[in-house]
Parts: structure tokens; C-alpha cells; sequence
């Protein structure tokens, strides 16, 4: 019965793992750019007290034997890459990937970080950073004096200069893609790193070939998240823990009995 | 000991195994694809007893079967996600042979092949498919996918008649118990794409089953105890000699 303890307890601490997911998700519901996580849970070893395939008997074999689970375990919690809602802003900076890819940013060390959430700025120097200061590469510098800045939905950035008629290019964004987006380290702000399990990037011009998404200017993306489900998994999740916490003060209770066995 | 006790004992035992069985399917309620375990008790008569017309019988649990009932499918969104609808198990190629799964929460692997969350490819209907992350992948209720107007693979689901000879692996795994068993294609089974197939252990089932063991579990404390205490009186006062 120690195994209904345990069974038990696992289920409790699974719960507790997902229950810390929801939370986070539903702090992050209104985080431009948020790609929600789901906790994955899995059973436990088996323990087979009576291996099935056994002879019973002279002539005949244990059909299904026995075997006793010994609980469960969070395994991963992996992210959803589903497209967010669009909101409009007006803000001819703010960019929205509609489709697969990643903007590429620098960090201060110099290294490569991946974003989703396309709400870019101007430094002082005019090169396009996002919302933490890092640069879009390849990098991309605007004039002070430009006028309109346009972002075309294939990347193309241009602006007018005062009294030109002529638009002016300024570059182009790219964007990057994994085989396996799932498999992405999450840096928090938005940011995602390369790791073996997603692969190595592959980069294009937004809308090309290789199944890049393209751009729309003006708009930003919502995290993907449902406060609708995530409140139902949160209702399901206080449920099983509720009833594993009954499993535990059940084996405590007959284990009470037991020891009243002998009075 | 006595016959009362001793059948007690047994039935208090095999109540502290149903509540194992009953504990792993409470922490299991949220692990996709988790199939509940059940038991199926037999009685126990001694061959010697058999013929002296003793009531000694003795429950025992002969064969905790596996619930296959289908579980909820919950819609997920995620393109990579299937669940099956109906009988059958998604193959898969563990370390040491053929695996059987109903836990469709699958990935594309840094090579781009189809993998399950422990990374182990999934086997289509000619061998291990590779997808390519970039196009759009379209899942067929038959079961094959589609990725730009073009079929690159298609899923095997395989099916056991009855779901005989099926182990639990853990990590939401079956696996045959004979290795050379080749399953049969399951025939009744529909493929959904974007969609999980939630635990059929549900935890409200688990709290009232939890009542019913501990009950059962009360009732033979106190036959035990009432065995104890007529063994304990047939000694004391059978053997006093009035005075």
C-alpha cells in the first residue's frame, strides 16, 4: 500500500508542475509575442507482481498478470507555436509574423536570440532594436529625418526623405526558422535560443520559398493563450489533486486499521 | 488460524492492492492517452477444499485488465498533436522494439523526423517519416500526411484483437508481451489532427472508488477483529471450568 502513497504523491507534485504552468501562462496573457506552454505528463514504471505469459498450471498460462503503476511524472512543458491574435497599433514599427519564423535579434554578448514578439524601436544611433534594446539583424539604421517608414510584407524596409519624392531602402528583415520550434530554450523576455534539439536556424526573406511567414506592419502579436482553457485545466488540475490528496489519507487511514488490528 | 481470519486477511490485502491500482489511475488523470487500470477478482479455493464443500475462499486479484474505453479528445490546436478515435495504437520504434501508444502528442525532431515526446521515431506505414517544419502538415483521418499537395507518409495505426497481450510500458507505452506478435491495421479507427486524447481516469471516479475501498477495507477489519475475539473467547471461557 506504500505504493498508493507514492502513486499519490507523485500525482500531487504533477499537479503542483501544472498548476505553476497555467499560472504562468495566465500572467502572460496579455504579453505581446507569449507562445503558451503545456505541462505533458506520463505513467511511471510498472511494477509486475504476477508476470503475464506465466504458467497458472499444467496446461494453462496467466492471461494478464499483474502489474501495479507507481504513478505518474511531468515529462515536459512544451510551447505551442499557434499564430496569436493581431492587435492593431498604428506603430509603423510594430510587426506581426503571419506564419512560421522568428526576427532575429543581437544580444549584448554578441550572440544570436530568436523573437516572436515584434514590437520594435528606434535607438539613438536610428537602428531598429526590440523592446529590450537588442538590434534586428541584419541590422537596419533609419535617418533621423525620415518621414514614413514602410515595412513591406516581404521585408523590404523604406522611408521618404522631406521634399524627395522617391522612397529610399533601408534594408531588408529576415526572418529565421526551426525544424522543431518546440525544442527552443527560453531566454524570458520574449527572447528563444537554439538548442540541439530544435536544430539550427534556417534564414530567409519573410514569404520566400523555405515557408516563412511575412510581415504586416501596424500590428502586434497577442500571446496565443486561452484564458478560457487555461481556466478549465486549472479547474481539472485543483479536481486531481483534490482526489490524489484523498488517496493519501485513505492508505493513512486503513493503515490505521491495520495497526488497530491487534488491540 | 481460523477460516474467518484468515479469508479477512486475504480480502484486506487484495483491497490494499485495488487501492495501488486505484492510486496510479487518480495520479494519472491528466497524462494523455492514459488508459485506467481496473481488477477483476477470482475466488481462491484450495483443491483440498474443493471437495469438502469449505468455505474457504479467498479473493485474489487474478487479472487487473486495462480500460481501454476511449478518453475525451481535447482540442489542442497544435498540428502535431493527434488522437485516435476509436480502436487501435500509434507504432512506435522504442530502444528495444516495437512500442504501441495512444499518446499522439508528437514533434518533428532537429532532422525534421516525426517523434514522440521521449524522441522515438514514429513508425508510418514504410518506416520512421520525415516532414518538413517549413509547409503546412495536413493529418487525413486514414492517417496519412499531407504536406504541400504531396503524400509523405502515412501513419500505421495497429490494433490487437481484444487488447490481449498487452503490457504497460510506463511513459504512456504498451508493449506486446509476445515480440513476435505482429499486430493486425486497425480498420475502426479515425486519426484526429490537433487534438489529445485526454486520461479515461477521471478523478471524481477516483474519490467515490476511494470510498468504496475503504469501506470494504472497514468491513473486514471488523470480521478479522470478530475472528480474533471468537478464537480469543473459545479459549478464555470454552475452556473454564464452571465452578
Amino acid at each position: 500500500m506504500t505504493r498508493a502513497l507514492y502513486s499519490a504523491a507523485s500525482g500531487m507534485k504533477a499537479q503542483e508542475t501544472n498548476i505553476d504552468n497555467i499560472a504562468n501562462n495566465l500572467a502572460n496573457a496579455n504579453t505581446v509575442g507569449y507562445k503558451m506552454r503545456r505541462a505533458q505528463f506520463q505513467d511511471l514504471m510498472y511494477q509486475s507482481v504476477l508476470q503475464p505469459g506465466t504458467a497458472s498450471g499444467q496446461q494453462t498460462i496467466v492471461p494478464a498478470g499483474l502489474q501495479l503503476g507507481l504513478g505518474t511524472r511531468a515529462t515536459s512543458n512544451e510551447i505551442v507555436f499557434t499564430q496569436g491574435a493581431f492587435t492593431q497599433t498604428g506603430n509603423p514599427l510594430d510587426l506581426v509574423i503571419q506564419g512560421n519564423g522568428f526576427f532575429q535579434v543581437q544580444q549584448p554578448t554578441g550572440n544570436l536570440a530568436y523573437t516572436r514578439a515584434g514590437e520594435f524601436q528606434l535607438d539613438k544611433n536610428g537602428n531598429i532594436v526590440d523592446a529590450n534594446g537588442n538590434p534586428i539583424q541584419p541590422q537596419i539604421t533609419i535617418p533621423p529625418d525620415a518621414q514614413a517608414i514602410t515595412i513591406a510584407s516581404d521585408g523590404t524596409v523604406s522611408y521618404t526623405l522631406p521634399n524627395q519624392i522617391a522612397a529610399q531602402q533601408a534594408g531588408q528583415i529576415q526572418l529565421a526558422n526551426f525544424q522543431n520550434p518546440a525544442g527552443l530554450n527560453s531566454l524570458g523576455n520574449g527572447l528563444y535560443l537554439p538548442t540541439d534539439a530544435s536544430g539550427d536556424p534556417t534564414v530567409g526573406v519573410p514569404g520566400s520559398a523555405e515557408g516563412m511567414g511575412t510581415l504586416l506592419q501596424g500590428y502586434t502579436e497577442q500571446s496565443n493563450v486561452s484564458i478560457v482553457d487555461e481556466f478549465i485545466n486549472l479547474i481539472q488540475a485543483q479536481r486531481s489533486y483534490e482526489a490524489n490528496s484523498k488517496v493519501v489519507s485513505a492508505a493513512n487511514d486503513m493503515y490505521q486499521q491495520v495497526n488497530n488490528l491487534q488491540r | 488460524m481460523d477460516p474467518l481470519t484468515a479469508i479477512a486477511a486475504s480480502g484486506l490485502r487484495a483491497r490494499m492492492e485495488s487501492l495501488d491500482l486505484m492510486a496510479n489511475n487518480a495520479a494519472n488523470s491528466s497524462t494523455n492517452g492514459y488508459k485506467a487500470d481496473r481488477e477483476f477478482y477470482s475466488l481462491y479455493v484450495a483443491p483440498e477444499a474443493q471437495e469438502a464443500g469449505s468455505s474457504s475462499t479467498m479473493p485474489l486479484i487474478e487479472s487487473p485488465w486495462t480500460d481501454l474505453t476511449q478518453g475525451t479528445l481535447r482540442t489542442t490546436g497544435n498540428p502535431l498533436d493527434v488522437a485516435l478515435s476509436g480502436k487501435g495504437f500509434f507504432s512506435v520504434d522504442g530502444p528495444a522494439g516495437t512500442l504501441y501508444t495512444r499518446n499522439g502528442n508528437f514533434r518533428l525532431d532537429s532532422a525534421g523526423k516525426l517523434v514522440t515526446a521521449d524522441g522515438y521515431p514514429v513508425r508510418g506505414a514504410s518506416g520512421a517519416m520525415t516532414l518538413k517544419a517549413s509547409l503546412p502538415i495536413d493529418i487525413a483521418s486514414d492517417g496519412s500526411i499531407q504536406q504541400g499537395g504531396q503524400t509523405v507518409g502515412q501513419l500505421s495505426v495497429a490494433d490487437f484483437p481484444g487488447a490481449v497481450g498487452l503490457l504497460k510500458q510506463g511513459s504512456n507505452y504498451f508493449r506486446a508481451v509476445d515480440p513476435d506478435l505482429t499486430p493486425a491495421a486497425a480498420t475502426g479507427a479515425s486519426v484526429e489532427q490537433g487534438k489529445l486524447e485526454d486520461s479515461n481516469a477521471g478523478s471524481a471516479q477516483a474519490a467515490i472508488s476511494v470510498v468504496g475501498i475503504m469501506r470494504q477495507f472497514e468491513m473486514l477489519q471488523k470480521a478479522a477483529q470478530i475472528g480474533n475475539d471468537m478464537g480469543k473467547q473459545a479459549i478464555e471461557q470454552v475452556a473454564r471450568v464452571g465452578s
